[in-house]
């Protein structure tokens, strides 16, 4: 026959088993007594046991994919790049892109050495500036991601249980903290955005991106008169300054790229606004010298004006002190003009 | 797509309005020696706020102009209209022989 009372489960036997020789240490010697936990301790709860490697943090998307790893690269790309050219590409052989390389890198080198030479202490970008063949869906999706998703803005304050949160707040659904490119958060954030930046449409067929790591009219001139040069602003160069460019392989090659727009910033132009910023002479640096020559010239004329002011004055007044001391000398002088 | 029998192309179309797909598409169709055996093509692109609708301007061998609306028709019509006559003209070049 069973026993009545069971014998205690697994689980509080252990529990019995740990407490029985704390209890006897307990009683055996003063000096074993564990130490009271500090006031730290009490108040305090023990940090949160990290679930996943710093590095790894988990994700929405799976990162073992090629997809998930290229919309990383392009979102680093869209967030590092200031200015990029779209060009398409209509079956370009190997032959043609390697010639189009070649060709691009030799002028983009002749910019800088330019640049060195005039003075301007300015790291080399012909080495950052590449032309790059992209996946215009994934790249797609991470221009929404990098154009509306700003995690800073909006990381919440909200919180559930909170009574001071108003009802009809909509909290995000997912709150995990995680605000990386691959997150859930970056994903709910860019859902219905589709067609809503001004480059989805372009964003279809077979595309090439011009990258440069620098706002730089100089090098974008360059590149634009090597791959889409236009009569006047960007000549093409000329057969015995670059016999290279008129190979026919590179020839062939540039007949079949067609530049549709670039990204300036975060602004999308079209091909005339594409040119306007490559006229832009001498580049920022350009710009700065204009706009100090102006305010220089505003200067001198506020300067024209307030001493024309205080010189007339003077005139005036030098002009009444003569009379003054004309009229003292007596009437045997001769009648004074009057002002 | 057939395009031997082609001897110009000529677009039009803004990059900017998704309805441009289809030109876009077309180009990219062409044979990568395309110009190279004879055929011309001509690509102008509208500036971004212009409303001006895209199309697409066919010449083939036979002297047959073919003017296609690339605002209706996505690329699978295109890519009909241009086999469609292509295959005719591929017909009779057969019985020819030569």
């Amino acid at each position: 026959m069973p026993p009545r009372i069971h014998p205690p489960s697994r689980a509080i036997a252990s529990i019995l088993k740990c407490k029985q020789p704390l209890r006897a240490r307990h009683y055996a010697t003063a000096a074993a007594i564990t130490p009271a936990a500090s006031h730290e301790q009490m108040i305090h709860s023990s940090p949160p046991i990290a679930r996943f490697p710093s590095t790894q943090p988990p994700s929405y998307k799976p990162p073992e994919f090629r997809k998930s790893q290229l919309l990383r690269q392009y979102a680093s790309l869209l967030r590092s790049t200031p200015l990029m050219l779209l060009f398409q590409h209509n079956n370009l052989k190997s032959q043609e892109w390697v010639g189009l390389r070649r060709e691009l890198t030799k002028a983009l080198r002749k910019v800088d050495e330019a640049r060195v030479a005039a003075g301007h202490a300015s790291e080399p970008l012909a080495d950052g500036i590449k032309i790059q063949i992209i996946q215009t869906g994934i790249f797609a999706a991470a221009l929404r991601i990098v154009e509306f998703y700003k995690p800073d803005s909006q990381l919440s304050t909200l919180d559930p249980t909170d009574p001071a949160t108003p009802s009809p707040a909509t909290l995000p659904l997912y709150n995990d903290g995680l605000t990386h490119t691959l997150s859930a958060a970056a994903h709910e954030a860019v859902v219905d955005t589709r067609t809503a930046h001004a480059l989805a449409p372009l964003l279809s067929g077979p595309l090439m991106l011009l990258t440069f790591p620098n706002v730089s009219p100089q090098h974008m001139k360059a590149a634009m008169s090597i791959l889409a040069p236009s009569a006047p602003d960007f000549p093409a160069p000329t057969r015995r300054a670059n016999p290279g460019w008129h190979d026919p392989g590179v020839q062939s090659g540039l007949q079949k790229l067609l530049l549709l727009g670039a990204r300036v910033e975060g602004k999308v132009f079209d091909v005339d606004g594409t040119k306007w910023v490559g006229k832009i002479e001498g580049g920022l640096d350009g710009l700065r010298a204009q706009l100090v020559a102006m305010l220089q010239g505003a200067g001198a004329a506020v300067t024209n004006t307030l001493e024309s002011a205080g010189r007339s004055l003077y005139f005036t007044v030098e002009g009444r002190r003569t009379m003054l001391e004309d009229e003292e000398k007596g009437p045997s002088s001769a009648e004074e003009p009057k002002e | 797509m057939i395009t031997r029998f082609m001897t110009e192309v000529t677009t039009v179309f803004n990059p900017f309005s998704p309805k441009a797909k289809t030109a876009r598409l077309f180009l990219s169709f062409l044979p990568p020696n395309a110009r190279q055996t004879g055929m011309k093509i001509n690509t102008k692109l509208l500036p971004r706020a212009s409303k001006e609708p895209s199309f697409l301007e066919l010449k083939f061998k036979d002297g047959k102009e073919m003017k296609l609306d690339t605002e209706k028709l996505g690329i699978k019509g295109v890519t009909e209209e241009v086999d469609r006559h292509s295959r005719i003209l591929a017909r009779q070049e057969e019985l020819t022989g030569n």
